[in-house]
C-alpha cells in the first residue's frame, strides 16, 4: 500500500487507541497524502476530529455508515 | 534484550536505611529509606513484583501467552519489564512523551514495546500519566484475553507490597522509633501501605506527604490540583495527617547540597521528600524517615539541562557517591 492511500482500521478498538493510532499513522506519511481511518468508539468522532485540527491537519471528510465512522485526513505538514 | 538472573527477585525488598547527617542532630535523627537498592533501580519494583505475583494466583497472567501492559512515568515500567521479562510475560509500557530518554532507552533494553502518549491525545482526562492511563486501559480493554494491565493506581497490591515489606523494614529498621515518615504520592501505594502499618503499630506516627507544584519535574508524583487522587490513594487517604508543598527550585537546589553533605547522588523525588524534611518543624528527638525512591544516576541529562549539576561533576559525583546499588541490568 502507498502512502497516498494510506487505511488504518480502529473498529473493536475503544479511545483513545483510535486517536493514538491515527497520531502513528500520520507520524509516518508524507505530507500531502491521506489517511482513511474508520472507527466505531462514538467518542472517536470527537477524539479524532479534535486531534486532526489541533495538530494543522485537515479533515477532509468524516462518514458514518451505521455505527462506523470514517475519517479522511490529509496530513498537511 | 538485556538477560537477567531470576534469582534477582529474591533481592526485592529489604533496602538499607541511612543516616542523613546533613540534617540530624542533638537528639533529632534523620534518615533514608534507599528504594535505589531494589535490583531494577527503585521502590517500583515492590509494587510490580507483587502486582505479577497477584495476577499469577488469580490466573490472570499465563506465561508465553499474556502481555502485560501499564502506564508509567518511568520506574515501573523499568520494574514491570524486568521481573516480566523474568518470568515469561511480554510488557508493553505506556508513558508520556515527556519522560526523560534514558528511562526510556533503559525500558526498551529490557525488552518492552513503549508507546508515548502527548497530553493532546484525550480531552476528558488530564495531562501526563492520566493520559497514559487511559491509552493502556483502552488497549487492554478491546483484547482482554491476551493484555493484562496491572494498573498501579488501583491495584491492592501495590497497597500490600508496602504494607507488608517497606513499612515493617521502617518499623524494624529504627527499632520501632519512628516518628515522622514523608514521601511523595503517585499512585498511594508507598504513603497509604507504610502509612497504615506504622499506625497500626504506634498511632502517634504522623504521616506526611509531599505535594510537587503545578507543572512540576518530579517524575512519579502528582500534584491534586491538575491531577485526580488515584483510587488506590483515596481508599486510605486518611492515614495522611499533614501535607508539605514543595516546588521546583526547592527540589532540584538540594540535589547538590545532599551530594556535597551526606554524599548521596539522589534522584529529583529524593530531593523533593529531602527539601520536605528540611524545612518541616520538627520536634526535639524525633525519628524521620524519607523515602528515597531510586537514586540520580537516571538524570544526568536532566540536572545538565536545569543547570543543576554539568556533565563532568555529575560524571564525579556517580564515581564518588556513596551507597549506589549494582543494578541488574
Amino acid at each position: 500500500m502507498s502512502d497516498a492511500a494510506a487505511k488504518l482500521d480502529a473498529t473493536g478498538l475503544f479511545c483513545p487507541e483510535p486517536v493514538f493510532r491515527t497520531k502513528i499513522a500520520i507520524e509516518r506519511m508524507q505530507a500531502g497524502n491521506v489517511l482513511t481511518v474508520s472507527a466505531d468508539d462514538p467518542a472517536a468522532e470527537e477524539d479524532i476530529s479534535r486531534w486532526v485540527t489541533r495538530n494543522g491537519h485537515e479533515l477532509l471528510d468524516m462518514s458514518k455508515d451505521g455505527s462506523v465512522i470514517t475519517f479522511q485526513i490529509k496530513k498537511v505538514k | 534484550m538485556t538477560l537477567v538472573n531470576t534469582s534477582v527477585l529474591t533481592r526485592i525488598g529489604n533496602t538499607p536505611l541511612v543516616g542523613l547527617d546533613s540534617l540530624s542532630g542533638g537528639t533529632t535523627s534523620y534518615h533514608a529509606k534507599l528504594e535505589g537498592h531494589n535490583p531494577f533501580g527503585s521502590v517500583k519494583d515492590r509494587a510490580a513484583l507483587w502486582m505479577i505475583r497477584d495476577g499469577e494466583e488469580r490466573g490472570i497472567l499465563t506465561a508465553g501467552k499474556s502481555i502485560i501492559i501499564e502506564p508509567t512515568s518511568g520506574n515501573t515500567g523499568i520494574a514491570l519489564t524486568g521481573i516480566a521479562n523474568l518470568l515469561g510475560y511480554k510488557t508493553e509500557i505506556v508513558i508520556p512523551e515527556k519522560a526523560s530518554n534514558e528511562t526510556k532507552e533503559i525500558i526498551r533494553n529490557l525488552g518492552a514495546t513503549i508507546f508515548e502518549t502527548s497530553d493532546d491525545l484525550c480531552p476528558k482526562v488530564g495531562p501526563g500519566t492520566d493520559q497514559s492511563v487511559a491509552l493502556a486501559t483502552s488497549i487492554a480493554s478491546s483484547r482482554p484475553d491476551t493484555y493484562y494491565s496491572p494498573n498501579q493506581y488501583a491495584n491492592e497490591a501495590n497497597f500490600k507490597g508496602h504494607y507488608l515489606g517497606t513499612g515493617p523494614e521502617i518499623w524494624g529498621q529504627t527499632d520501632g522509633m519512628v516518628t515522622h515518615f514523608f514521601t511523595g504520592v503517585g499512585t498511594g501505594g508507598t504513603i497509604t501501605g507504610i502509612g497504615k502499618f506504622l499506625k497500626e503499630k504506634n498511632p502517634n506516627v504522623k504521616i506526611i506527604g509531599c505535594q510537587p507544584q503545578k507543572d512540576h519535574l518530579i517524575q512519579g508524583w502528582r500534584n491534586f490540583e491538575e491531577s485526580a487522587k488515584p483510587d488506590l490513594f483515596l481508599k486510605r487517604e486518611d492515614v495522611v495527617d499533614d501535607w508539605v508543598s514543595v516546588d521546583n527550585d526547592e527540589a532540584f537546589s538540594v540535589v547538590r547540597e545532599v551530594f556535597e553533605k551526606d554524599r548521596l547522588l539522589i534522584s529529583p523525588s529524593s530531593a523533593a521528600v529531602y527539601a520536605c524534611m528540611k524545612k518541616y518543624p520538627i520536634p526535639d528527638g524525633a525519628c524521620v524517615v524519607g523515602i528515597f525512591a531510586d537514586d540520580g544516576r537516571k538524570f544526568k541529562s536532566v540536572y545538565s539541562s536545569l543547570g543543576v549539576m554539568t556533565d563532568a561533576e555529575f560524571d564525579d559525583a556517580l564515581i564518588n557517591a556513596r551507597h549506589m546499588s549494582d543494578l541488574a541490568y
